[in-house]
């Protein structure tokens, strides 16, 4: 299990570098301000639901990925320009293990922020004048992480196959903007462009208009967290759906490194 | 087995050709000097033989296995110390070394023995962002040591360090070779490889210029001479009957000096030569080559050579020394 081996080094590095604890920090600060900006009016009580959904996700569903971006970017390039990575392979690791371990570990390091940043206000704001639906919590809370991991394994998966640090940070920032504000635009203008299909297409175009929509992962994440606060999480009418919608977060968290790697593995360090 | 068996290797990048139509072997228990001036190509050669830089063309084989095919795994059996690598500054050396245990999957390994072997005792727990380029190299050989490796491959591995280091560096090499291990490794400087190599190819512009024992190498130093003739006037064809002798491995004109390189035996045939050319010879001086200006005479374009113009513009010892030191 060599990319455990490097998935740990990873993590640790991470653990002794200051953003893991200037994240968990940020996590706190977001909830808590969130707490105090939408806190009842006195002797009236508010679910933790709605505060999640109103302040979570905007600016959970903006930030999370952007800062799963910022913080994976760098990890396989910046290895590779500054030499670290001659040591890593230098040991019996291969590039999977590389580009995989680099995936786990910095998905355990930034979930790890997400869930104490997220868990640790929620003790205080029990106590407060909020009434914990403590299955939902946990259920966002891990919902967040899986979506920061998906964006942690683009990111690594991307930084596999970029030629140089620069193009790494270049295509980051125009990954996050497909991903956050455009997707939504432009899938809307192929599904205009594609309302008709022709006969021998085998999908309507509502099945294209699905694909397009779970297919980007922060949709597909936005749309899980409603179902959790709904308490219908594949539960409810739609369970098989939100089931794709899992499953194809899951191929986001293979596939992207796995693409990364298939050119990493052609390149000469 | 060989440990080491490079068979017409070319590596290209883009127009440059960094290593040319290579034939190495390394034999196994072996301790080989690669030697060359810097940008000859030996980092290409050793990135080959961990597949961090694969061939163009040949075949590389490590420890019996094709590198391209045999995966991560044959690394187990090596231990490397990588040129222009760098450490994880936030990681302790100790954290390098369990590091490297963990990967080699070698639990019976002590960090704190192999910190000691290398001198980082006291700088074991702090964060090896803070290293020397000395202490660097010997955190990075530390790593390499782990799990007692068949092989080790050691990129100019001196580089950084102060002449006691590069002592100590020599001392863990040939007490590696006693336990059995091969080692190969690269360096600039003859005089780090001459005291414990077995054996030493020199490169030079991507090929391999000369092979031989450091014993063998030192009796062509004794048995070359260099003879400068200060002459009435001589011209560049003249010489062509001196270069055709036996023995002669140079010459060249400059104003009224002659320089042939030759066997010390040959003198007196290369002096009747000249005379017979019809050159009046007014003085002559001998000058005996030593293993450092045999060693340049491979590399470097200010020599006597018939082939200087092929290797002008290589890298000369003075600013070999100070890249190495960046």
């Amino acid at each position: 299990m060599s990319w455990l081996v490097v998935a740990r080094k990873d993590f640790e590095d991470s653990i002794r570098s200051r953003w893991l604890i200037g994240l968990t920090a940020f996590f706190v600060f977001v909830i808590s301000a969130a707490a105090y900006i939408l806190r009842p009016q006195e002797g009236a009580e508010i679910s933790t639901n709605f505060l999640l959904e109103t302040a979570g996700n905007f600016v959970v569903g903006t930030l999370v990925p952007l800062i799963a971006l910022v913080v994976a970017y760098n990890a396989v390039i910046g290895e590779r320009e500054s030499g670290s990575l001659k040591l890593l392979l230098s040991l019996p690791h291969s590039r999977a293990d590389v580009v995989f371990g680099k995936v786990a570990g910095r998905s355990a390091a930034l979930s790890t922020a997400i869930i104490v940043g997220f868990v640790l206000p929620a003790i205080i704001l029990a106590v407060g004048p909020f009434t914990l639906d403590i299955g939902a919590y946990l259920g966002y809370t891990l919902l967040v992480a899986l979506l920061a991991s998906v964006y942690v394994a683009i990111a690594v998966g991307w930084s596999a196959a970029a030629p140089s640090q620069r193009i790494a940070l270049g295509g980051a920032i125009g990954l996050y903007f497909l991903f956050v504000p455009f997707w939504e635009s432009i899938s809307f203008r192929v599904q205009l462009a594609i309302q008709e299909l022709p006969e021998w297409v085998p999908l309507s175009s509502e099945t294209v208009g699905t694909a397009l929509f779970l297919g980007n992962p922060s949709s597909a994440y936005s749309w899980l967290t409603s179902a959790v606060f709904a308490g219908e999480f594949i539960t409810g009418e739609a369970a098989r759906l939100q089931l794709s919608a899992v499953l194809l977060l899951l191929f986001w968290l293979l596939a992207a490194p796995l693409a990364g790697l298939l050119l990493f593995e052609r390149r000469d360090l | 087995m060989s440990a080491i068996q490079l068979s017409s290797v070319t590596k290209r990048f883009g127009d440059v050709v960094a290593v040319r139509e290579l034939d190495l072997t390394v034999e196994s228990g072996e301790i080989y000097g690669f030697l060359g001036p810097n940008g000859a190509g030996k980092s290409t050669t050793i990135n080959m033989l961990l597949d961090f830089v694969r061939p163009t063309d040949g075949t590389v084989e490590v420890l019996g296995e094709s590198v391209e095919t045999a995966g991560a795994g044959l690394r187990e059996r090596i231990g490397v110390l990588p040129e222009g690598f760098d450490v994880y500054s936030r990681l302790s050396g100790r954290k390098h070394i369990e590091f490297a245990i963990e990967s080699k999957a070698v639990d019976d390994d002590d960090p704190d023995e192999i910190l000691d072997r290398v001198g980082l005792t006291e700088a074991a727990d702090r964060n090896a962002g803070g290293y020397s380029k000395g202490m660097r190299q010997r955190l990075a050989l530390g790593m390499a040591l782990v799990g007692e490796p068949e092989l080790l491959i050691l990129d100019e591995p001196s580089s950084g360090l102060d002449p006691n280091g590069a002592k100590e560096m020599r001392d863990i090499v040939e007490a590696e070779a006693n336990r059995g291990a091969t080692v190969f490794f690269s360096s600039h400087v003859l005089g780090q490889v001459e005291a414990v190599c077995d054996r030493v190819g020199i490169l030079n512009d991507g090929e391999l210029v000369t092979e031989d024992s450091i014993e063998g190498l030192r009796a062509a130093s004794d048995s070359e001479a260099t003879l400068i003739l200060t002459v009435d006037d001589a011209t560049d064809d003249d010489l062509d009957g001196v270069r055709a002798l036996d023995g002669v491995s140079g010459a060249a004109v400059d104003g009224t000096t002659v320089t042939v390189a030759c066997e010390s035996d040959a003198k007196t045939e290369v002096i009747s030569t000249l005379s017979g050319a019809g050159i009046e010879i007014q003085d002559i001086e001998t000058e005996s080559t030593s293993l450092e200006e045999l060693f340049l005479s491979y590399t470097d374009a200010e020599t006597v050579d018939e082939t200087q113009n092929d290797t002008a513009g290589s890298t000369q010892p003075e600013t070999a020394d100070m890249e190495a030191g960046q």
